[in-house]
């Protein structure tokens, strides 16, 4: 018996996505990230969950990564051995919860049979690594957090490590990016005006029926008939998102139905577990919702 | 009576008149307990009584011992009583009793026993002057045998219990029933006294009702008396009070009908009634009642099935259930029996048609979603009868129809057999409706060009007439406009009808004067009606298609509404031509492909039209294609004289014939040639106004050349049930008002000029639609003046600023005066914002605060009684909460035990010599949860509307006609605010709060209620019904109740004195909950009058300023047309629209928690 890896391991800030992501763009974003990156200003994406934010954060690593390889290949050709300087921009994910303190971001120490060694958080090493650091979620993590990012997002682009008595200047290619969905409508974990200002905002909404359709066909493998229709259902539960819903059905509940139409499961009863059930406990509104699959759906 | 039967005795006993020794000797003779007892007596009377009087009640004593070989024994029991009895009453009264007594004894000894052993504790209930009655009706069960005597014995024991919930006729109807059974059986009456004693305390007051069934029963079948009892303590003392009356009264009336097995009526009434919603129980028994005026024996057989029925359908079923049974009762007695004993054929059929109809009500809400899904728009949908009953121009209350923001629909569908086809029909019915809605038929403009057709809209002589009369001589049209007098628009409307191409008439109406694109639209055809009636096909066949096309799983039931409805539709060969051809258009529409026969000189025509019609199908298709295919569909039909056509005269029209080429040419190359369409249009409107001249004043000479036979007048064709009544104009007119604010349509609408009364009249007098109604058999004509009032009413309920229907005068500019001081207790001063001049106008409101006067805890009461399951629910979110504030509190100096993650860290610390925290522990805490929340109610003089104006009911409808029952009614509606049994704004508000209030209660945060209105900046009315630091008492609900509408909204004050309160309680986190129903609004809280945009502004600087103060506003609307000014208003700030007012209570909490947590 060998022992296969079906894995690869690879050091946070040492990701990089080397295939281009499938990226539906809905309008200028990708130029305003362009211009955003080439100044290094942060950006902060903002939208309901499921409208793209994360994977337009990959593609736009690839993409970037793709030109800094244009430039990499002009002075240097061995690539491989450095990522970075081969022309690829590494991209550090974090996603922010409630308990997320400063120092998962940043770094502690652990200890170890010499005694102590310090380890960096993601942050720290997307800093040193000049790659995109992707905070999913901000607001969810905790108010310390703020403070740090702060010095990261002005003229500054320091990095402020406290137990070790250092502050770093990030690299060259370091660009912070925050998503955060304003429909949660929590009050008291709304985004800081101070902090707000430091981003460029990018709005991110649900796409229009065809370029769903697009998407669902590309993510799913389904038809392109019943991804056209799938998509139709998406609109029309958003439309409830002021009537009753709280949240609409985000493209990816709907990709994952039309995974399982795939897999055999008739369309109506894949919307029914993929969708209807998932968005909403309150029978009356999952009633309304299987009518209108029903309707769509032969 | 007993003073006879003691005169032969007592003078003996008098006039020996022997002392009390004298007579205490004598009472030696007896066995030992009479002079003992006696003894005992006498010694606690001789305190108490008059020798006189002590000497003649020994004597009665003795005269009782001597009476008999046994009467020693009722003496004995004589003298035990008597210190208990006299304690209760006069010295007569005492000596009275034992007289009346001894009379008894000379009866039966033993009677006398029973009586003088029950008189202390009778006395405590009975009245003195009732004793003689009392032994009277007892003794009457004395016949002098053994049985009877113990009976009457039983009696007499039995009367302290008995009186303990009987009042004493009661006691004597029991007696005297008693009487008559114990003449049957000793055995029974003795059983029933027993059951008796039992039960009456178990049914307190209604006693008297089973004492006299039970009486009339003993009369007539004794032996059921038992069962009868039986029944009484195991179902009737289940029932509620009223409902055991009612069903008393009604097993008598059936006894004295004749029916038998009352024991068994009351189990079946009272399990019948019991398993009924209380609200219906007194219901069932009116029917039950009803049920026994026509038919005794089929009442019981009805009450003994109610439950079962009443497991299938609803109650409101199962009164049509027993309406058709009545009815059955009446014509064959036996049958009704058979029927309500579910087991005849009839009564299955009934019920199973019942079972699977479904009730509007119940499916709304379903609808309604799936509705507003399929559109997007805040749909409602409704009763269909709920918009005949606004008399705005919509009549049939049964068919489905909408006005472009509701989808009205039949109450009640029962056309299947299953409750999933019937509710399939509903979302048909719901579909085609609010495609209409979705695919935009109420969006029709006039000058927006099809995309299927070349435009002939504005080639036609109409429209070529009415460009020309907008550029004519302007002073003219003024003239005209001022003037409006009849002659003048008489003389307009005939221009137009006769269709004279004198295009340069100036005295043609202006473009402006239509009221909606569709108007204009219809204004170009001289026969409008006939154009309506195409266009309604042509318009469905397109909204039928799309509806296909986008809802593929529709499709099939779709088809199968289609195919019914094709069942109903009149013969096409019994029709004269041009209606027959309509008819064809509609069967063809319906899907209908074979068997379609036109008149053999139309065929060719019928495949031209039908040709057209089918352009519809396109994917493309829109209003105004539908449009331009009516123009041309019209001016072929409008040609077809409407003559009487022989049934074999008809030709088959083949179904797939060449209809390739028009696919083929869908482009811009048409098969109808449009020099052909504008002279036909011409043609067909001269012989229009030929025909109509030739029906008004009979046959003309001009009209000679013309031999041809008679021309029937042109009907429009019976209506298809799911499409229902299609009104364009008007709902082009409602919807336009309601949806058209920040739409494309919005500039348009604020620039538009307030709606006249004189162009509604004129839209009233052309609109085909509105003379529709008028032909057709037995209705008379609409009153005009009505309707037209009732729809300047809707119009005004509509419009979102009541702009544009403002009556009386233009509100008054106050922007004179200065600063205003605040002299007065409780009134503050606030600033208010001028946006044009980017600068506070200084102290410039008056803010007075007052205590809400205290109204009646019932409001409160009822809300948390009518919402209990709700309620429950949201307490239950709330109490989750709960749990989640005990949290894990991290790096503590103490607590129950060391932070794994912060130990180390610590040690980790040390080693690098680093001073390391000493906070390391972790304790579950109860994180402090310290919210203070105002909420700010718009108690403005708008909020008095009703949220369904449909729901109002007629005043007096359900008015019990039983007085007693009358004045209750009357009572509780009273409560309710006097002729007030609708629901308005402000009481769905209200609801919320109450609801809320107690969720509150729960979480323990900080709040205060507030209630603003006012009139000017110098009254702004601030009504405190809880203060923030204020415990929750009593006077919280009463001040709830007084809740109401007042005048008007100026949010700004309002805002800045709740801030201003917030500001000084202490909490972590503040928050503002504005609650408003529209924009804010106020005299002189406009620039100029005029701009409303200042009080918009004003408020959102409130909001700022609260903000700045730390505080979190929330603006929570029930305004439909909210989202405009909201967007400037609350701009970065936290709102929500309710589309549908009625969801406020369960939202509010929601939002709270939301925002809160
Ligand atoms: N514009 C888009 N192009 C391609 N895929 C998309 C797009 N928007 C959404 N998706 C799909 O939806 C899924 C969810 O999107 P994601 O980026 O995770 O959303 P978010 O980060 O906003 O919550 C993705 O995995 C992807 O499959
Ligand atoms: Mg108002």
């Amino acid at each position: 018996m060998t022992t296969r890896h079906d894995y690869r391991e690879i050091p946070v800030e040492e990701y990089v996505v080397d295939k281009e992501p499938f990226y539906i763009s809905s309008s200028d974003e990708i130029e305003v990230f362009e211009a955003a990156y080439r100044q290094r200003v942060p950006v902060l994406l903002k939208g309901p969950t499921g409208t793209g934010k994360t994977r337009f954060v990959e593609y736009m690593a690839w993409r970037l990564g793709q030109s800094l390889k244009v430039q990499a290949d002009g002075s240097s050709s061995d690539e491989g051995e450095n990522r970075r300087s081969a022309g690829h921009l590494p991209l550090v994910t974090v996603a922010c919860h409630e308990d997320l303190t400063a120092s998962d971001l940043v770094g502690r120490y652990l200890l170890d049979s010499n005694g102590t060694r310090w380890i960096d958080g993601p942050l720290t090493r997307a800093v040193k690594a000049g790659g995109i650091c992707y905070l999913d979620e901000v607001v969810e993590a905790r108010k310390d957090t703020t403070v740090i990012i702060h010095p990261l997002t002005d003229h500054r682009r320091t990095l402020t490590i406290d137990k070790l008595g250092e502050v770093i200047e990030a690299a060259d290619g370091f660009l912070l990016v925050v998503s955060y969905n304003p429909g949660y409508q929590n009050a008291m974990k709304d985004l800081k005006h101070s902090t707000r200002q430091r981003f460029v905002a990018l709005e991110f909404d649900f796409p229009d029926e065809e370029r769903e359709a697009r998407i669902i066909a590309h993510e799913s493998g389904v038809d392109e008939k019943n991804a056209e229709l799938l998509a139709r259902l998406g609109s029309k539960i958003r439309n409830l998102r002021e009537h009753g819903l709280e949240e609409g059905a985000s493209t990816r509940v709907l990709i994952y139905a039309g995974r399982l139409i795939k897999e055999g499961i008739s369309p109506r009863r894949a919307c029914q577990v993929g969708v209807t059930w998932g968005i909403t406990d309150d029978s009356q509104i999952q009633r309304s919702i299987d009518e209108v699959v029903s309707s769509i759906f032969p | 009576m007993s003073d006879n039967e003691q005169s032969g005795p007592e003078p003996s006993v008098r006039s020996q008149k022997l002392t009390v020794a004298q007579i205490e000797v004598e009472l030696e003779q007896y066995p030992a307990p009479v002079a003992e007892r006696f003894r005992m007596a006498s010694g606690t009377l001789s305190g108490r009584l008059a020798e006189e009087t002590l000497q003649e009640w020994a004597a009665t004593g003795l005269e009782i011992a001597r009476k008999t070989v046994r009467s020693w024994e009722a003496a004995s029991e004589f003298f035990d009583a008597s210190p208990g009895v006299q304690r209760q009453l006069p010295s007569g009264q005492f000596l009275r009793w034992g007289r009346t007594g001894a009379s008894l004894c000379s009866e039966s000894p033993s009677l006398a026993v029973a009586f003088f052993k029950a008189s202390p504790a009778a006395m405590l209930r009975l009245r003195p002057r009732y004793i003689d009655d009392w032994a009277t009706v007892t003794r009457s069960l004395y016949r002098g045998t053994w049985k009877s005597s113990a009976l009457a014995a039983r009696l007499f024991e039995s009367t302290p219990q008995l009186l303990e919930t009987l009042s004493f006729d009661e006691f004597c109807s029991f007696g005297g029933f008693l009487e008559v059974l114990s003449r049957r059986s000793y055995d029974s009456a003795a059983d029933s006294l027993t059951q008796g004693v039992a039960l009456f305390p178990r049914l307190g007051s209604d006693s008297d009702h089973f004492i006299a069934l039970a009486r009339a029963v003993s009369e007539s079948s004794w032996r059921e008396i038992k069962d009868l009892f039986d029944s009484g303590s195991d179902s009737l003392v289940n029932l509620p009070s009223p409902q055991r009356v009612a069903l008393l009264s009604l097993a008598r009336r059936l006894n004295a009908m004749g029916a038998s097995d009352p024991g068994a009526l009351i189990r079946a009434g009272s399990k019948a009634v019991s398993g009924v919603p209380s609200e219906s129980r007194e219901r069932l028994l009116e029917l039950t009642d009803r049920l026994a005026s026509v038919h005794a024996a089929a009442a019981p057989e009805f009450l003994k099935s109610a439950p079962g029925v009443l497991e299938r359908v609803t109650f409101a079923q199962l009164t049509e259930w027993h309406a058709r049974g009545a009815q059955i009762s009446q014509d064959n007695p036996e049958a009704a029996v058979a029927y309500f004993k579910l087991e005849s054929a009839s009564a299955s059929e009934t019920l199973d048609a019942l079972s699977s109809s479904i009730e509007l009500s119940r499916v709304r809400d379903i609808l309604r979603m799936y509705c507003q899904a399929l559109t997007g728009r805040p749909i409602e949908v409704s009763a269909a009868q709920q918009l005949a009953d606004k008399n705005i121009g919509w009549f049939q209350g049964e068919l489905p129809t909408t006005e472009g923001t509701t989808v009205y629909l039949p109450s009640v569908i029962n056309r299947y057999l299953t409750k999933d086809e019937n509710f399939f029909f509903y979302k048909v019915v719901s579909t085609h409706q609010v495609g209409h809605i979705e695919f935009g038929s109420f969006e029709f403009t006039f000058a927006r060009p099809s995309g299927l057709f070349d435009d002939l809209r504005p080639d036609l002589p109409g429209a070529k007439k009415l460009a020309a009369a907008i550029e004519s001589d302007a002073q003219l049209q003024q003239q005209m406009e001022l003037g409006q007098s009849r002659e003048a628009r008489e003389a307009l409307k005939h221009l137009k009808d006769a269709g004279a191409a004198e295009a340069a008439s100036p005295e043609v109406p202006a473009e402006r004067e239509f009221l909606t694109d569709m108007s204009r639209f219809f204004s170009l055809f001289p026969d409008n009606k006939l154009a309506l009636d195409v266009f309604t096909v042509v318009e469905s066949t397109r909204v039928d298609s799309l509806v296909m096309q986008s809802y593929r799983g529709i499709v099939e039931m779709y088809r199968r509404v289609q195919s019914t409805a094709l069942e109903n539709r009149p013969e096409l060969d019994e029709l004269p031509a041009r209606e027959s051809l309509v008819e064809f258009l509609i069967r063809w529409s319906l899907g209908q492909r074979e068997g379609l026969v036109a008149p053999k000189e139309h065929v060719e025509t019928a495949r031209k039209v039908r040709r057209l019609l089918d352009r519809m199908t396109s994917p493309e298709a829109t209003v105004e294609d539908a449009a331009e295919a009516t123009v041309r569909i019209y001016s072929i039909l409008a040609n077809v004289r409407n003559e009487d056509v022989d049934e074999d005269e008809f030709e088959s029209v083949d179904p797939d014939e060449p209809s390739e080429e028009g696919e083929d040419q869908s482009g811009g190359n048409e098969e109808v040639n449009r020099d052909d369409v504008i002279q036909q249009f011409l043609e067909g409107a001269q012989a229009q106004s030929g025909d109509e001249e030739q029906s008004d004043e009979g046959p003309d000479s001009e009209d000679g050349e013309d031999s041809a036979p008679a021309e029937e007048n042109y009907s429009s064709p019976q209506d298809i049930d799911y499409r229902g009544e299609f009104k364009p104009e008007l709902s082009q007119l409602l919807s336009q008002l309601q949806l058209g604010q920040g739409g494309e349509m919005g500039d348009e609408i604020e620039g538009m000029e307030p709606i006249s009364q004189e162009q509604l009249e004129e839209l009233m007098k052309n609109a085909p639609e509105m003379d529709q109604q008028e032909g057709e058999d037995g209705k008379e004509a609409p009153n005009t003046d009505e309707l037209i009032e009732n729809l300047m009413k809707e119009l005004q309920k509509r419009d979102p600023q009541n702009q544009q229907f403002q009556q009386g005068p233009m509100q008054h500019v106050d922007e004179d005066g200065g600063p205003l001081e605040a002299s007065e207790p409780n009134t503050y001063v606030y600033d208010e914002w001028d946006f044009r001049a980017g600068e506070y106008k200084p102290r410039w409101c008056l803010v007075h605060e007052k205590e809400m006067a205290d109204g009646e805890p019932n409001f409160f009461r009822d809300t948390l009684a009518d919402n209990s399951s709700l309620l429950a629910r949201i307490r239950k979110q709330f109490e989750l909460v709960v749990p989640e504030m005990y949290r894990k509190q991290k790096r503590l100096e103490d607590g129950e035990e060391q932070d794994l993650d912060a130990v180390l860290e610590a040690v980790i610390d040390m080693k690098i010599g680093i001073t390391p925290d000493e906070k390391v522990y972790w304790r579950r805490n109860k994180t402090e949860r310290s919210v203070s929340v105002a909420f700010l109610l718009d108690m403005s003089a708008s909020t008095a509307e009703a949220i369904d104006e449909a729901k109002k009911p007629s005043d007096d409808w359900g008015a019990p006609d039983d007085p007693v029952e009358y004045m209750v009614w009357l009572r509780s509606r009273r409560a309710e605010g006097l002729r007030r049994s609708y629901k308005r704004i402000i009481d769905v508000e209200k609801e919320g709060i109450v609801l809320l209030v107690n969720a509150l209660e729960t979480l323990g945060d900080s709040y205060g209620i507030y209630g603003f209105s006012g009139y000017g900046r110098e009254n702004v009315e601030y009504y405190v019904i809880k203060d923030l630091e204020e415990k929750f008492s009593d006077k919280v609900p009463r001040r709830i109740d007084r809740i109401a509408p007042l005048h008007a909204t100026r949010m700004g004050p309002a805002i800045r004195h709740t801030t201003h309160k917030l500001s000084e309680v202490d909490a972590k986190s503040r928050f503002l909950f504005l609650i408003s129903d529209g924009r804010p609004q106020d005299r002189g809280y406009s620039r100029e009058g005029v701009e409303k945009e200042y009080a918009v502004h004003d408020t959102r600087q409130a909001l700022i300023e609260a903000r700045n103060a730390g505080i979190t506003p929330f603006c929570l609307t029930v305004d439909k047309s909210g989202h405009d000014y909201l967007k400037t208003m609350m701009e970065d700030f936290s709102y929500e629209v309710l589309p549908d007012i009625s969801q406020l209570p369960m939202r509010l909490p929601q939002l709270y928690r939301a925002l809160t947590m």
